[in-house]
């Protein structure tokens, strides 16, 4: 690591006082506006911290994003400043606010809207301040405009391209009523885009104090070193780490135009010294459903990937300057570009390219490695509420905690929220049973969920429900990894598929799937589905026994899957007082046996394998854990190619990496 | 004669203790080193170190860290979670978010009953209270023998909805009664009846499992006590700034949680009172952290979103708090990327700063101070002398070699950092509530608040900063200001115009005969006893809720209404008079009202302004002053002096910089006035 203790003189041209004060004082500006908002926000989303906060410099770089942001929005508000600045050149006078969301300028998803506030000093342009945050609605085909069927922008919702909304300070009401009119709440929407646009004049007014006292060149230097500062850091850390080029693959289940088959996201990763390289390219042209991704929501998933491994980093465009990336040429599901939907990254290609980076940099820090971690998955129910006496229209929104992955010196962590958004709380049921006809009948730990290895992933929830009083009532999901299922890495083992099941264990039993749209259900169906658990770090053979028995008395694992994941054989002594043992002799013996047929087992005919899983003669775990074989989990019909190129995947993350 | 109040306070290096003679109207303070493993040995360490004679003590009050530690350490009884079917993993479920964002290697911690003790039944209620699945009674039944088997002590029993409807909680509790009579139980309608379930069960589960020995604690200290003389109560500090007696503890030990933060909060409140001052900023700072309390129109902001550690919330009201990593101990560094950067990582009390020669080597705030000049080398009365030259070594080969700084100047630079950290901390805080701190005294207490709070408040805009007479104990004396109190809640939902006003006058009625029962068992009387009700409401639709006082008499309802429209105003910056208002929850806090202390102001009796002590250089706005050294117990009302000037007294040093005036006050504050033009930057 470099050491700057026999530096001499400061790194910066101003004193080292005022630049710390000042760097601070940026951050305190952004958390500032954060603060405001969630104090006046009118959008549940936006109360969740759906949102973000940047002060950018005159040229649109961000000096300082906020520290409680949701990871989704990093290193996109940047893009859209810059958007704002390309759009309106010198036409941007002081008290103008504009307005942006468009995805294909660099913004997340539609419901994403930025309010971007220059700050003047006389008649100088010394930087933005910018708000970003999720509202609740912004038109489009379905409520809450998250249209799983879309293929194209315009059943999303309203594009916003960088537009006024006030001018030197007076407020155009004809352009405010044209956005919040497109969206189903118009008055909470003119509300949230009131408060967010004032958020932007507590940056500026805190910036023009520091002016004040500082003087506007220091203020500009600061804002320049800023960035230089971060920049810094980011090469200082890098200085200690060897140089070299890193690769991987992820997928997304499916694109259904083209039938059974994994999509896949390529990641490069180079170091040389200069910097942090990615390259995207090879990775699947655009999918037919909302599941791809814009440039900027690319980004956000490289730089909020990389940020993980560097987490005491400030975000600003000096982490985005020494973090460069190619992602290929428009038209792919990395770089989808106008008209293909997007609102789906969030469960598409975002976390897929995330945890993609999260295995590079596994091998380049050992000490911080981590398996797949789960992904963000979101059940929507919409309908008529019989409960009520003019069946008013419901949205159960609905996204469930899930694991991370097991990691170099301990377990995932369970039940936590995504990576998407470690901020986003899951919702209580309690609040949720009193505004829906929904009764939640079990929210818990899925025992077995987390993959299994040396140090196993962590468990992912599973949550079911029965329709009460429903009337017309459909359910949809934007989901994934029901087919390219959380994974392990260094010798672990995937964790567990996602997928909505109906009416699970009876006659009208039918699995959904990971993504679907606009399911009719009625009042007494039950729905239940599990958020996958995270994928196990190191040969689940390997794992001290004494771990798995500690497991298997609070039931994250069971008596059964510790035999045939682990090979540790546990006695059942007296399960209601926790005494169990492990039975040494039988558990050497059933971890050779594993370890001598296992590798035949990714071999074995997976139509077999389908076979046997029709009979019930092996469960989901054996074929995914033991087979590697993927299967629509309701038929138990193989998907051949989907199959060959999990297998692929295993025998590199897992297969190689056991001993025999 | 029981002429005597006393209040402990527990701190995590020292046990704080405070005696007020009604006698003769005299305070003082004493402190002695906490014993953490039986933290009751410093109490009655301090009650003989305080040549206190409990014969004499007509009020005892006590701020204790028993139930924080004991959260912190997870060391508990033997205890078991009663749930529904479905629902055994809501305290470890959470709301699934990270208190580190970005840091994939920390988690938060682990729940408070493990998942091998947490036990489900059969039984269901929805949202509206009706009985959807009564309890299977067999189920129950075998699951109390279970938990007997198991040498459980303690158990929660957390309902879906139960909230709306207990029946089911109950029975269930009398059948663990019947089964295993000697363990403690917590239903969750009882202790908090809200909606939410991870909120309520983990609240109760905290109850839970703080209950035998939180209990057992007091039980302990209230016997000793009274055995060595004490006739009256022993009066608990809880975390919403009220007090409880024994009696109450054993049922509500979770409320102890947070106690001594709210100590100091309240010690803040009381001396922004005195001076007349409606907004004021308390800074606590201490040796590792420093505790920001806000004042507001009076009032201290009260929160019910709170916890000791993240993920596990406690959803009693408490004092609002908010602590940051800098304190006397905080250590500078120089960062990867050559920047000078000042915390949150502290050297604690080993090996405490560079100049308490014990073996550390880097800088902390103190070792700046000390070099400034700004801290003698004779601390708490000689009681500890500091090393100057290790602190300079420190400061010189961490800060000011790599930064081609002096000495002295990277000392100030190392200060006006952590000025500026705490500067920020106050303006987030600030305009979390809409408040602009211009507006606000500075009232720095704690061991290091006096050092840094003049130049804090220069960062700020704030024109004056109060030091009170005890700085470093000022958390015992909140402990000596506080009433009795219960807070209770009820959720009650209507549309607030069509709201039936008989009904919810007797919902407020059950509360009121349910806080008033409370207090007879503590021995309130009856003169003694004030109820406030207060009401939640919300913009139908709305997700966020907002409390506000209740009246009473028919028009009560509608002013709260008036009064809720103002309000979210005030606080969201918007109101919605069209939208209709709806009732969510009914409060009540029940006070019973303890006799307080009765200060007396001290005259002004002309003399001069009493020699220095000494006279030393110290560093300000870089360069070395000649300051004069005075001893604040020499200082009486009225006198002024001009900074740059430096104050010592036994537990605290409070700092007069350049172009800034003293004045002691007739409650022997020191009041340091900014100059006008610092005070009025904009």
């Amino acid at each position: 690591m470099k050491t700057l203790t026999t530096a001499s003189g400061p790194a910066t041209t101003l004193h080292p006082v005022t630049f710390e004060v000042l760097k601070n004082a940026f951050a305190t500006s952004v958390d500032l506006m954060s603060e405001q908002i969630l104090r006046t926000c009118y959008s549940f989303v936006i109360y969740s911290r759906d949102f973000s906060s940047a002060l950018c410099d005159k040229y649109g770089n961000t000096v300082m994003q906020g520290s409680g942001d949701i990871a989704v929005h990093v290193g996109t508000l940047h893009f859209q400043c810059k958007a704002v600045l390309e759009e309106f050149g010198n036409d941007i006078n002081p008290g103008d606010v504009f307005a942006i969301n468009d995805p294909y300028r660099g913004g997340t998803h539609m419901n994403d809207v930025s309010f971007i506030r220059p700050i003047f000093v006389e008649d100088e342009i010394i930087g933005f301040a910018q708000n970003k945050g999720h509202w609740a609605d912004i038109g489009g085909n379905v409520p809450g405009s998250f249209d799983v069927n879309a293929r194209e922008h315009f059943s999303e919702g309203l594009r916003i391209t960088p537009v006024r909304v006030w001018r030197a300070g007076e407020f155009l009401h004809d352009v405010a009523q044209l956005l919040v009119s497109n969206t189903r709440a118009p008055a909470q929407a003119l509300g949230d885009l009131n408060a967010q646009s004032e958020a932007t004049a507590v940056c500026e007014r805190e910036i023009l104090r520091l002016v004040d006292k500082y003087s506007k060149d220091t203020v500009l230097t600061a804002m320049q070193e800023t960035q230089d500062y971060v920049n810094r850091t980011v090469l200082g850390s890098l200085a200690g780490l060897p140089h070299g080029e890193w690769e991987t693959v992820d997928y997304l289940d499916a694109d259904p135009a083209h039938g059974e088959g994994l999509v896949p996201i390529r990641i490069k990763l180079r170091l040389d010294g200069e910097g942090i390289h990615y390259d995207l390219t090879g990775s699947a042209p655009a999918v037919s459903t909302f599941l791809n991704s814009g440039y900027g929501t690319t980004h956000s998933a490289i730089y909020a990937g990389t940020k993980t491994f560097f987490p005491e980093v400030p975000l600003n465009s000096g982490f985005y300057a020494a973090v460069t990336a190619d992602i290929g040429e428009e038209g792919t599901v990395v770089n989808a570009g106008w008209p293909n939907a997007v609102t789906g990254f969030c469960s598409g290609p975002y976390e897929k390219v995330m945890n993609g980076i999260f295995e590079l940099w596994s091998r380049i820090m050992p000490e911080r490695a981590m398996a797949c971690a789960f992904n963000l998955e979101y059940l929507l129910v919409g309908g008529h509420d019989g409960r009520t006496d003019d069946q008013q229209y419901f949205m159960w929104y609905d996204w469930m905690a899930g694991g991370w992955g097991g990691r170099a010196t301990k377990d995932g962590s369970s039940a936590t929220s995504p990576v998407f958004g470690t901020g986003l709380a899951v919702q209580p049921v309690e609040g949720q049973e009193r505004l829906n006809p929904i009764l939640t009948t079990s929210h818990a730990i899925n025992t077995d969920s987390g993959g299994p290895g040396r140090f196993r992933g962590g468990c992912g929830v599973e949550k079911g429900g029965v329709l009460t009083d429903a009337v017309k009532t459909v359910m949809s999901y934007c989901c994934d990894r029901g087919r390219s299922v959380t994974w392990g890495i260094e010798g672990g083992l995937p964790s567990y598929p996602h997928g909505v099941w109906l009416n699970k264990g009876t006659e009208d039993e039918k699995y959904l799937g990971a993504t679907f749209s606009n399911v009719p259900i009625e009042s007494g169906d039950a729905f239940t589905r599990p958020s996958a658990g995270g994928g196990g770090f190191g040969d689940p053979l390997e794992r001290e026994p004494e771990a798995v028995l500690e497991d298997v008395i609070d039931q994250y694992v069971s008596v059964r899957r510790a035999e045939r994941d682990y090979g540790v054989v546990i006695t059942v002594i007296d399960a209601e007082l926790d005494e169990y043992e492990i039975d040494a002799e039988a558990t050497e013996k059933a971890r050779a046996e594993i370890r001598s047929k296992r590798a035949g087992w990714l071999d074995a005919d997976p139509e077999a394998v389908a076979e046997q899983y029709r009979k019930g003669e092996l469960d989901v775990h054996d074929v995914l854990r033991r087979y590697g074989v993927i299967l629509d989990w309701g038929t138990g019909e193989l998907f051949p190619d989907t199959t060959a190129e999990y297998r692929r995947m295993m025998a590199k993350r897992s297969a190689t990496h056991w001993t025999s | 004669m029981t002429d005597l109040r006393v209040a402990v306070d527990v701190g995590g290096t020292f046990t704080d203790v405070c005696i007020f003679d009604d006698a003769d109207k005299t305070m003082r303070v004493t402190k002695v080193p906490s014993t953490p493993d039986d933290p009751m040995r410093a109490v009655i360490g301090g009650v003989e170190r305080g040549e206190i004679d409990l014969n004499n003590v007509s009020l005892f009050s006590h701020g204790t860290t028993v139930a924080t530690n004991a959260l912190i350490t997870r060391r508990f009884p033997k205890a078991a979670l009663v749930t529904t079917k479905g629902f055994r993993d809501v305290i470890e479920i959470r709301d699934g978010t990270k208190d580190e964002l970005w840091d994939a290697y920390k988690d938060v911690s682990g729940p408070y009953i493990r998942r091998r003790d947490r036990f489900e039944v059969t039984e269901r209620v929805d949202y509206s209270g009706r009985v959807v699945e009564t309890l299977n009674e067999d189920e129950a039944r075998e699951l109390a023998r279970l938990l007997k088997k198991r040498g459980t002590t303690t158990v929660a029993v957390c309902f879906i909805n139960a909230f709306a409807n207990a029946e089911n909680e109950v029975r269930m509790r009398e059948i663990l009664q019947e089964e295993m009579p000697e363990a403690a139980v917590s239903t969750s309608a009882e202790i908090l009846p809200e909606i939410f379930e991870h909120d309520r069960f983990n609240t109760t589960v905290s109850n839970a499992v703080l209950g035998p020995l939180v209990a057992g604690y007091v039980e302990r200290l209230d016997n000793q006590l009274k055995d060595d003389g004490y006739d009256g109560d022993l009066l608990l500090l809880h975390s919403g700034g009220g007090s409880m007696t024994p009696a109450m503890v054993k049922r509500f030990p979770v409320r102890l949680a947070a106690s001594g933060i709210a100590a100091g909060a309240i010690a803040a409140k009381h001396v922004a009172e005195q001076c007349g001052y409606d907004n004021a900023v308390g800074l606590d700072m201490g040796g590792t952290s420093t505790d920001i309390s806000l004042i507001a129109d009076g009032e201290l902001r009260v929160t019910k979103e709170w916890e000791v550690e993240y993920g596990h919330p406690i959803v009693f009201p408490s004092i609002e708090v908010l602590t940051i990593g800098a304190g006397g101990g905080s250590l500078a560094h120089i960062d990867i990327a050559g920047s000078l950067r000042n915390g949150p990582q502290s050297a604690g009390a080993d090996p405490g700063p560079a100049c308490y020669d014990q073996g550390g080597t880097e800088p902390t705030n103190t070792d700046a101070n000390l070099l400034l000049g700004r801290l003698g080398t004779d601390l708490a009365s000689g009681a500890m002398t500091l090393r100057r030259d290790l602190a300079e070594k420190a400061v010189v080969e961490t800060i000011a070699e790599p930064l081609g700084l002096e000495p002295a100047e990277a000392a100030e630079s190392i200060i006006d950092v952590a000025n500026a950290n705490m500067a920020d901390a106050v303006r987030l805080v600030s305009i979390r509530r809409g408040l602009d701190p211009r507006d606000f005294a500075l009232l720095a207490f704690g061991g290091a608040g006096a050092l840094h709070g003049a130049e804090v408040a220069r960062e700020l805009g704030i024109p004056t900063v109060v030091v009170p007479p005890n700085p470093g104990v000022t958390s015992a004396l909140g402990c000596l200001l506080v009433d009795i109190q219960h807070d209770l809640s009820t959720m009650y939902t209507a549309v607030a115009s069509t709201a039936d006003s008989d009904d919810l006058e007797q919902q407020f009625a059950a509360l009121e005969s349910t806080a008033a029962e409370r207090l007879r068992h503590e021995g309130v009387a009856e003169a003694d006893t004030e109820l406030k009700r207060g009401i939640s409401m919300r913009y139908q639709g709305q997700w966020r809720s907002l409390q506000v006082p209740m009246g009473t008499g028919p028009d009560a309802l509608t002013e709260a209404v008036r009064t809720f429209h103002e309000e979210h105003e005030r606080q969201f910056a918007f109101r919605q008079d069209d939208n209709p208002v709806e009732i969510y929850q009914l409060h009540l806090k029940a006070l019973g009202k303890t006799p307080k202390p009765a200060f007396t102001p001290a005259a002004a009796d002309g003399s001069a302004l009493p020699d220095p002590v000494e006279r030393r250089e110290v560093y300000f706005d870089g360069q070395w002053h000649d300051t004069p050294v005075y001893d604040r117990d020499a200082l009486r009302p009225e006198m002024e002096l001009a900074g740059p000037a430096i104050i010592n007294q036994l537990d605290s040093t409070t700092v007069v910089p350049p172009s800034t005036t003293a004045v002691i006050d007739e409650w022997l504050n020191i009041r340091i006035h900014l100059s006008a033009s610092e005070g009025d930057e904009k």
